[in-house]
């Protein structure tokens, strides 16, 4: 057993007991799910204290809305297999080798961008004169030597004749490819005598259980070389065997845990000490296998320079503990400061503090701490029209469509290509979208600004069914991955054109993620999407005026998080103020002002928004109830200040009943 | 009788092309213009939750509290919203006759990124945010300056990643 390797690895975590910034970030999580799920109104001051709405007259108990919501999503249960159903078998695959011996294999990505630029050169070339989609490559990974990659049926054939083709001065083999088959394991059970794939499998699996500790969360790969059961196998008999081993390994792990989450759970630290290890090129599948690795231990191995760890450099943006102690490189000038660099959350190098946990906390720190959303939907409009919309979304756009949109409506949709991620996953391509993108930084002509605005029920039907498929997680039970915000606006277009001054209705931006499950791989992206809607003739009364979409690539949501409360009160900005228009400064005052009044909404005038807010001005002047108080407003030709004349009159002659005052005032 | 529609994209586009090119700048090197981008009175702005009562506001706390900052908008798309929105005046609201093709409200929707201080090493945040841009009300622009037509009438920043 290294113990020197045990012993560091437990260094790192336990010096993770005490890292406010991240506990802290963790702790108000179910917090966080009240604010995600958005569906309190009142987000001022309480929230964050337990219990959650008790007393407040204001809102709908939490309980209820998310019985509501629990209802909406258990009626969808049917559709929790769909995905799989179509999610698979749109492409074939291909394993090339020969690549590593080519003069590309020395690029610091190890050539793999030139090789698929070289391929999809050549299938470009043998495709029939420019008819149909580009020929590419629409997936591809590294198995050790081997560059498995995958492309749409229809041009197996000409990939096959690729086979034999000179790249880089090597000669590249290239084989049909059945993922289920498991070359890895065949080969090494062939090169090492044993019997089969299957027994292979069963021996790593036992390897690995050995060498997994579960309390700890650790996986022990050191001394790897010295491994009785390894050397059994003849895993380092011959450099083939070698280099294929270690993928392997990895993948006999993912396929002993049924789902991904798990599996990442599983491990926090990984020791890789003392193998000899000179590059990273045969482990470097570990960081798919744990993409999310807070300490990692390659103690006593060979690494020259940061070269050497290079296809690391966008991977374990988790990293909190790297022990290189051991390799030249860590005498290097550069040494900390490219690990720094490379590992955002790094805390611990070479069993030296880095970085505070206060230090990390700054980093991600924003000077205005994120708060619960913004949800002011006093009718439960939005509430009930997310919870329709986006199941919608998924199953049935071309029903959702009728349901809510009409001949004003506009959807326009704008892909950011470049927005930040929250983990160096790869993008997918934005093909599918990119041609109707309505980013107004890129599209300049007045033609093209037109057609990717798309009014009306058809233009939006036709543009919705061009788009993949898509599933977004269930706002109940994954509360944490949407923010949704609402508050009411004025000035929007009366489709009944009754009201010169406009109707109110209500601003309502969603950010989330989905699922794109339109290729034979899962994508997962992340989406802006802001509705405007108003009265109208759709479902419950209403109309979306407009729908204006952004997607990018996955960025996780902790960004939304919220954050402590200390820090908020230290650096929250100025006072807030309300403007004399926003009523959401009177409650405390207006503990008898029922859900609405004196807000915008939609089917509400404007000139109906004004008496009430008016109204709860003369309420909270007087400490009349709201019906005396339009009482004498409305007697009064709705001028305020007669209205105040008039009750100090009616006051002094002693003629208003006590219950024309709020209880406890009179 | 409603305008052409190319009229329609043409004026809401390049509106919302000032305006990003214009607000963005402000905030990392001109805050003290920042008030001058808002409609008096506003309606609801928010900046990560936190209700900002209105321009003033806003500029108060990038002079005060922020930190140098640097906006990289990377996308951004608007609608038109009213076509016939109710301008005001200081008479009341425009007549018939006294509305133009401007008298619009627009939906902008920006995508991008930000970084708090001045190092280049400090983390990229995505932010997402969204404006309701309504007519300017006032004829008269500020001394020297270029009248802005739209103003900020409501606003949402989201950091998002």
């Amino acid at each position: 057993m290294p113990i020197k390797n045990k012993k560091s690895t437990q260094g790192g975590r336990s010096g993770t007991s005490d890292r406010g910034g991240i506990r802290k970030r963790g702790a108000p999580k179910r917090i966080d799910r009240d604010g995600d799920m958005a569906m309190v109104p009142d987000n001022s001051g309480s929230r964050g204290k337990k219990p959650h709405g008790g007393s407040g007259g204001r809102g709908q108990p939490r309980g209820k809305a998310l019985d509501v919501l629990q209802q909406a999503i258990s009626s969808h249960d049917s559709q929790a297999n769909i995905r799989h159903g179509k999610a698979r078998g749109n492409l074939e695959h291909v394993r090339i080798t020969g690549w590593k011996d080519s003069k590309a294999a020395s690029n610091p990505d190890g050539g793999i961008e030139s090789l698929i630029n070289f391929l999809e050169k050549k299938l470009e070339s043998k495709l029939e004169p420019k008819t149909g989609p580009r020929a590419k490559i629409s997936k591809s990974r590294v198995e050790g030597d081997t560059f498995v990659a995958s492309i749409r049926p229809e041009l197996m054939g000409r990939m096959l004749q690729i086979n034999g083709f000179s790249f880089a001065n090597a000669v590249l083999t290239i084989q049909k490819y059945d993922p289920s088959d498991q070359p890895m394991l065949s080969e090494i059970s062939q090169n090492g005598g044993t019997s089969s794939t299957a027994d292979t499998k069963a021996k790593m699996t036992n390897i690995l259980r050995r060498r997994y500790y579960q309390p700890n969360k650790l996986l022990d790969l050191s001394k790897l070389g010295n491994d009785p059961d390894l050397n059994a196998m003849g895993i380092f008999s011959s450099s083939s065997t070698e280099s294929k081993f270690f993928p392997a390994l990895m993948k006999v792990w993912e396929m002993n845990f049924v789902d991904p989450k798990t599996r990442e759970e599983a491990v926090e630290s990984v020791s890789l000490a003392d193998n000899q290890l000179a590059n990273i090129a045969v482990i470097t599948t570990l960081s798919q296998a744990f993409p999310n690795l807070k300490n990692l231990d390659m103690s006593n191995n060979n690494f020259k320079d940061a070269n050497a760890l290079l296809q690391w450099r966008w991977k374990f943006q988790r990293l909190e503990f790297l022990d290189l102690t051991g390799s030249p490189f860590s005498a290097e000038p550069d040494f900390k400061d490219t690990m720094l660099k490379w590992y955002p959350q790094l805390r611990v190098l070479n069993n030296v503090e880095v970085r505070t946990a206060d230090e990390i906390a700054a980093r991600k720190k924003t000077p205005i701490p994120a708060q619960a959303p913004h949800f002011v939907d006093e009718s439960q409009i939005a509430q009930n029209f997310v919870k329709a919309f986006f199941p919608g979304y998924d199953n049935n756009r071309n029903e959702l469509v009728s349901q809510f949109y009409d001949n004003h409506t506009t959807f326009s949709f704008n892909v950011n290509v470049s927005a930040p991620r929250s983990q160096q996953v790869e993008t997918a391509p934005w093909d599918p979208y990119i041609k109707k993108s309505r980013n107004l930084l890129k599209i300049n002509h007045l033609p093209a600004r037109m057609s990717r605005a798309y009014s009306g029920v058809e233009k939006i039907r036709e543009i919705w069914s061009s788009l993949p498929a898509t599933r977004h997680p269930d706002i109940a039970s994954h509360p944490e991955e949407w923010l949704i915000e609402c508050f009411p606006i004025p000035g929007l277009p009366d489709s009944s054109g009754q009201s010169p001054t406009g109707v109110g209705g209500l601003l309502i931006m969603v950010h989330g993620k989905f699922d794109e499950i339109a290729t034979s791989k899962v994508e997962t992206r992340s989406f802006d999407r802001t509705f405007i809607v108003g009265p109208g003739g759709g479902m419950g009364g209403i109309r979306v005026i407009s729908d204006i979409l952004c997607l990018r690539a996955y960025g996780g949501h902790e960004a939304w998080i919220v954050e402590n409360p200390p820090a908020i009160s230290a650096a929250q900005p100025a006072p807030v103020v309300q403007p004399a228009v926003q009523p959401a400064a009177i409650p405390a005052a207006m503990p008898a002002a029922p859900n609405g009044y004196g807000m915008a909404a939609p089917g509400k005038s404007d000139a109906q928004v004004q008496q009430e807010q008016l109204v709860m001005q003369l309420s909270s002047k007087t400490s009349m109830t709201l019906q005396y108080s339009e009482l004498a407003l409305s007697g009064n030709g709705w001028n305020l200040e007669a209205a105040l004349k008039n009750f100090e009159e009616l006051k002094a002659q002693g003629q208003l009943p006590p219950d024309a005052f709020l209880p406890g005032t009179a | 009788m409603a305008p052409p529609q190319d009229q329609l994209t043409k004026i809401s586009t390049e509106a919302t092309t000032e305006f990003v090119q214009s607000y963005y700048p402000a905030l990392q090197s001109n805050r003290a213009a920042i008030a001058s981008f808002y409609d008096k009175p506003t309606s609801t702005i928010l900046f990560n939750g936190n209700t900002v009562a209105d321009g003033n506001a806003v500029q108060e706390i990038f002079v005060n509290q922020m930190p140098p900052t640097h906006y990289e908008v990377q996308s951004y798309d608007c609608q038109i919203i009213n076509q016939t929105y109710p301008t005001p005046t200081a008479t009341g609201m425009k007549l018939p006759n006294e509305t133009t093709i401007k008298d619009i409200s627009l939906l902008v929707i920006v995508s991008g990124f930000v970084r708090f201080g001045e190092s280049r090493d400090l983390p990229q945040r995505g932010f997402s945010e969204t404006f309701m841009l309504v007519p300017n009300p006032t004829a008269d622009a500020p001394k020297g300056k270029r009248r802005r037509e739209w103003l900020i009438q409501t606003q949402n920043f989201r950091l998002v990643v």
